[in-house]
């Protein structure tokens, strides 16, 4: 009897289930996040007997027994859909609204992407995200830079001192890849581009299908509480009933002990 | 006498196997794109002793025997995702995947790209369109999959999913991850392909429970059956062995 081990499957998979979706709602507040959702496909099948195969001379089996030995997780894709823009009034907070992502230097040299526009200067003057990384392609602001403003298409300019013209100090490029869903995910609301992904590709916010940069707006996660409670309730109730196949399972394992 | 014993075995055998089915069942049913599968029986007649020297006619004797396990191929709830890349299948029709072992059919629309841009299912095996592998380019973007299946983008079309049916579903074999395989089908007419969503498993968890529970007390009953058969032929076995001197 194989139900016992089915049904473990069945439970360990729902477990994954609500790690994912427990995750996305206390990501429900992140900037920048976007959604996991646990994908499952059905195990191996054993064919008792297989369809096609003879019953007598001449005839044979319409169709087969086929046993399946239960479900495994085989991803869990991220959904790369547009969050929520929100304006925030601050100078240095930039949304994406369309496709890209911002590319920041890691400590170990490495370069992450990320959606995240909450940026900041640093004690130099460079464009930094909240944890000190370096936005690319650098970007100073002078410490005597006012009215400093982000277009839409990414050029950062600022009044430097008293002068009555602007001063461009530089442009904000985003990066996108043909398969945004196959980049890893690296935490602090960072990505990294894996051989799934493909090689970034460069480009100037608003044009060749970038998305636009808004300044003092950031993008919330794209989380909808609803469909979570919904994905929840459902991964649960799926839990018992193979916690109850189990129980069932060794009822029968019971019954046959007991027979003398 | 232990043909009683017997025919319980063979229908327990049988009962263990559905209990199988069952918890498959069940341990599917968040999986995207699952059918529920249904375990048959039939009853396989002993052949009768010909003798004719037995005061009553020998009766025949039915045991239990699996048959065959059928796909229950009613649709599954629809969800949204949000995912563009995501399709739903309304209708009876298959998705077609080219999977190293040869051609797959699956119901499981949670499609992806690769890092070459080629239409794949969480597997990395192309999602077949009319004319082979789908391919988007680096500058595509806002991918539009119509009712019909055609795909299109920002720089216009780039096919028409490969929608197969089955004039008969029950030929198709489970191959796991989501796959059947069968013989070529052909292509598909009444299907309809509703975009960022995705089918839900159609297992419902009353059914099954119901079904776990007959399952349960049939073989709890037979296990009692064939204790008291046993019993039976304890006391036979005492009282006609009795020796009365």
């Amino acid at each position: 009897m194989k139900a016992l081990y089915i049904a473990s499957t069945g439970m360990a998979a729902q477990e994954r289930n609500v790690e994912i979706i427990s995750n996305n709602i206390a990501n429900m507040r992140t900037t920048g996040y976007k959604r996991q959702r646990a994908e499952f496909q059905d195990l191996l099948y054993q064919a008792y007997r297989r369809a096609g195969s003879g019953t007598s001379e001449g005839t044979q089996a319409p169709v087969g027994i086929e046993i399946g030995s239960g479900v495994k997780t085989a991803a869990t894709p991220r959904i790369m859909s547009q969050g929520t823009v929100t304006p925030t009034e601050k100078q240095l907070d930039v949304a994406i609204r369309g496709e890209g992502f911002f590319a920041v230097q890691l400590p170990d040299g490495r370069t992450a992407y990320t959606r995240d526009g909450s940026f900041e200067r640093d004690s130099t003057g460079l464009l930094v995200n909240v944890d000190g990384y370096q936005v690319q392609p650098g970007i100073t602001i002078p410490e005597n830079a006012n009215s400093l403003s982000i277009s839409n298409d990414g050029v950062v300019q600022a009044f430097i001192g008293t002068d009555s013209a602007p001063t461009q100090l530089g442009q904000l490029q985003l990066y996108r890849f043909v398969n945004k869903e196959g980049l890893e995910s690296l935490g602090d609301n960072n990505f990294a581009e894996t051989a799934a992904s493909g090689a970034p590709q460069a480009g100037v916010p608003n044009t060749d299908g970038m998305g636009s940069a808004l300044q003092g707006y950031l993008e919330q996660a794209n989380v909808n509480p609803v469909t979570e409670i919904a994905d929840l309730i459902a991964a649960q109730r799926a839990y018992e009933m193979n916690a109850r196949v189990i129980s069932g399972a060794d009822e029968m394992m019971q019954a046959t002990s007991q027979m003398r | 006498m232990e043909n009683a014993q017997l025919i319980s075995l063979s229908r327990q055998i049988a009962l263990q196997r559905q209990m199988d089915v069952v918890a498959n069942n069940m341990a599917n049913m968040t999986t995207t794109g699952f059918k529920a599968s249904d375990l048959m029986f039939e009853d396989f007649l002993m052949p009768v002793a010909e003798d004719n020297d037995f005061g009553g006619a020998d009766r025949n004797l039915h045991y239990t025997q699996d048959w065959s396990t059928n796909h229950d191929m009613t649709a599954g709830a629809i969800e949204q995702t949000g995912n563009p890349l995501d399709v739903a299948l309304m209708g009876d029709g298959f998705l077609s995947v080219q999977t190293p072992d040869g051609l797959r059919y699956t119901r499981n629309g949670a499609l992806q790209m690769d890092a070459s841009g080629t239409l794949v299912d969480l597997n990395g095996n192309p999602v077949l369109g009319e004319s082979g592998p789908m391919k988007f380019s680096d500058s595509d973007t806002d991918i539009t999959i119509a009712a019909d299946g055609t795909v299109s983008t920002n720089n216009g079309s780039k096919g028409k999913l490969s929608l197969t049916e089955f004039a008969n579903p029950q030929v198709l074999a489970r191959e796991g991850d989501n796959y059947f395989s069968g013989p070529a089908g052909t292509a598909a007419t009444g299907t309809r392909i509703m975009q960022a969503s995705i089918e839900r498993s159609n297992v419902s968890g009353v059914t099954e429970m119901t079904t776990m529970i007959r399952v349960q007390r049939a073989y709890q009953s037979l296990a009692s059956l064939m204790q008291r058969q046993d019993e039976l032929r304890t006391s036979a076995v005492q009282r006609l062995g009795e020796v009365r001197a």
